[in-house]
């Protein structure tokens, strides 16, 4: 229904002008600026395309809420030796790889 | 500078140095911090030029940091242990001069930029000794310890300054209000792992590549004390060491810089303590729990319109990939 091309394709776009055609005239202490706009572009293309519906499921597993969970571990109740460990361990991987995928890709290699 | 300014500096200035001929050759700004303000002083006294460097506060204050007049007596207590800082020169808390207080030290040569210290393996005469170099200076640091009248305004130390670094964060967490369950799960490991108390020393809080000014013979100037606090000294070694701080050059472990053994060597022939490696890991694991808080703030001080800017936007999505890390460090512990 809406015009093309599409919001994603014109981020995509626009960081390659930021890249390819400011950066290099730009001054040594503005280069650092235009990275930061093309890292934020970037950064806003990969949470377009990233789903959280399976952590929030997983979520829904072991916790009503990530602030219920948080109380929840300082309290001790999900500390190794107890039954729910590895469950809530398991969670918080999956749940910090996605945030980082988005925020953070090359943590992850 | 308004001109008005200026000439009230240089009356300052003047004064505070007896010397009534005092020129104001030039005032710059330099890369400050966001919560410090530092200005190139150039100026010219008793007929000699004379290089310094004139910090203040900018605009946004952190509550939690020191006071000009407190970093500088921090500095001057440095400077007499023999660490390597601009030797600081004169303080002015007369507020009708700039309008906040203001301290003033010479000005010192070196890069500091972590990005470009990290490229550079001949700064300070090669990775290894640099890394040596890095520890005795923090070793320096650590020789400062309480009680000290001129310190007064440290307060008491930390009677448990694990438990009372783990209590801070939690605080900090409460106040920004956001959940962190991996934060808290780091915290929480941390606290079943809680070293016993340690004789407390003047702790930098800040003591990192970027922080440190470096040049083909070594460091040139420890900077940036606002931070500074009573407490356990493995909390410098473990910040200095962190991941999080080693600039993308993860493989040398001190800072980015060069190898954990010989950062830890330095330290210990200029300490003569071993440095408690166990004690060590916990506080690097801390490091990153504290950066991640910092961070988390930071992106907080953007969002709520309070100094909108597209770098404090940036710095809270530094937080997933300290909690990965911390993940897999909390494991290990």
């Amino acid at each position: 229904m809406l015009e093309r091309p599409d919001g994603a394709d014109l981020l995509a776009t626009a960081r390659e002008v930021v890249l390819s055609d400011l950066l290099p005239a730009l001054p040594a202490e503005k280069a650092f600026h235009a990275r930061m706009v093309a890292a934020a572009i970037a950064l806003a293309l990969r949470e377009r395309g990233t789903g959280t519906a399976d952590v929030e499921a997983a979520l829904q597993d072991i916790s009503p809420d990530l602030a219920t969970l948080a109380t929840a571990i300082r309290a001790g109740t999900h500390d190794p030796g107890t039954p729910t460990h590895e469950a809530v361990a398991a969670f918080l991987r999956e749940y910090a790889r996605l945030r980082a995928r988005v925020s953070a890709p090359k943590a992850l290699a | 500078m308004t001109p008005e300014a200026q000439s009230r500096l240089r009356n300052w200035l003047a004064h505070a140095t007896g010397d009534a001929s005092l020129r104001i050759e030039g005032v710059t700004r330099l890369s400050g911090g966001a919560i410090q303000q530092n200005l190139a002083l150039d100026v010219t006294t008793r007929g000699a030029p004379a290089r310094w460097v004139l910090r203040t506060d900018s605009d946004a204050t952190l509550a939690v940091s020191l006071s000009r007049p407190q970093e500088y007596a921090t500095l001057r207590a440095a400077h007499a242990a023999g660490v390597t800082v601009p030797e600081p020169l004169l303080l002015c808390e007369d507020t009708t001069v700039l309008g906040r207080p203001f301290f003033v030290m010479a000005r010192v040569d070196g890069i500091a930029a972590g990005h470009r210290v990290v490229k550079d393996s001949a700064l300070g005469g090669g990775r290894e000794e640099l890394a040596r170099a890095l520890g005795r200076e923090l070793a320096r640091i650590h020789a400062i310890r309480p009680p000290r009248a001129d310190l007064a305004f440290l307060g008491d130390p930390p009677e448990d300054a694990a438990r009372a670094a783990i209590a801070a964060m939690r605080a900090r967490l409460d106040a920004a209000g956001t959940p962190r369950p991996v934060l808290e799960w780091g915290l929480r490991a941390l606290e079943r792992r809680a070293p016993p108390p340690a004789a407390p020393v003047l702790v930098h809080n800040d003591y990192r590549t970027g922080n440190i000014m470096l040049d083909a013979h070594g460091v040139t100037a420890v900077l940036d004390w606002e931070f500074a606090a009573w407490g356990d000294g493995h909390a410098d070694l473990g910040w200095f060491c962190a991941k999080c701080w080693r600039f993308g050059n993860v493989a040398q472990e001190a800072g980015g810089i060069g190898p954990r053994g010989a950062f830890y060597s330095g330290y210990e022939a200029a300490s003569g303590a071993p440095v408690d490696r166990d004690r060590a890991a916990w506080w690097e694991i801390m490091a990153h729990i504290r950066w991640a808080v910092i961070a988390a703030d930071q992106a907080v001080r953007h969002m709520s319109g309070q100094e909108r800017s597209l770098e404090l936007a940036l710095t809270g999505h530094i937080v997933p990939e300290l909690e990965w890390d911390i993940l897999a460090m909390a494991e290990r512990l």
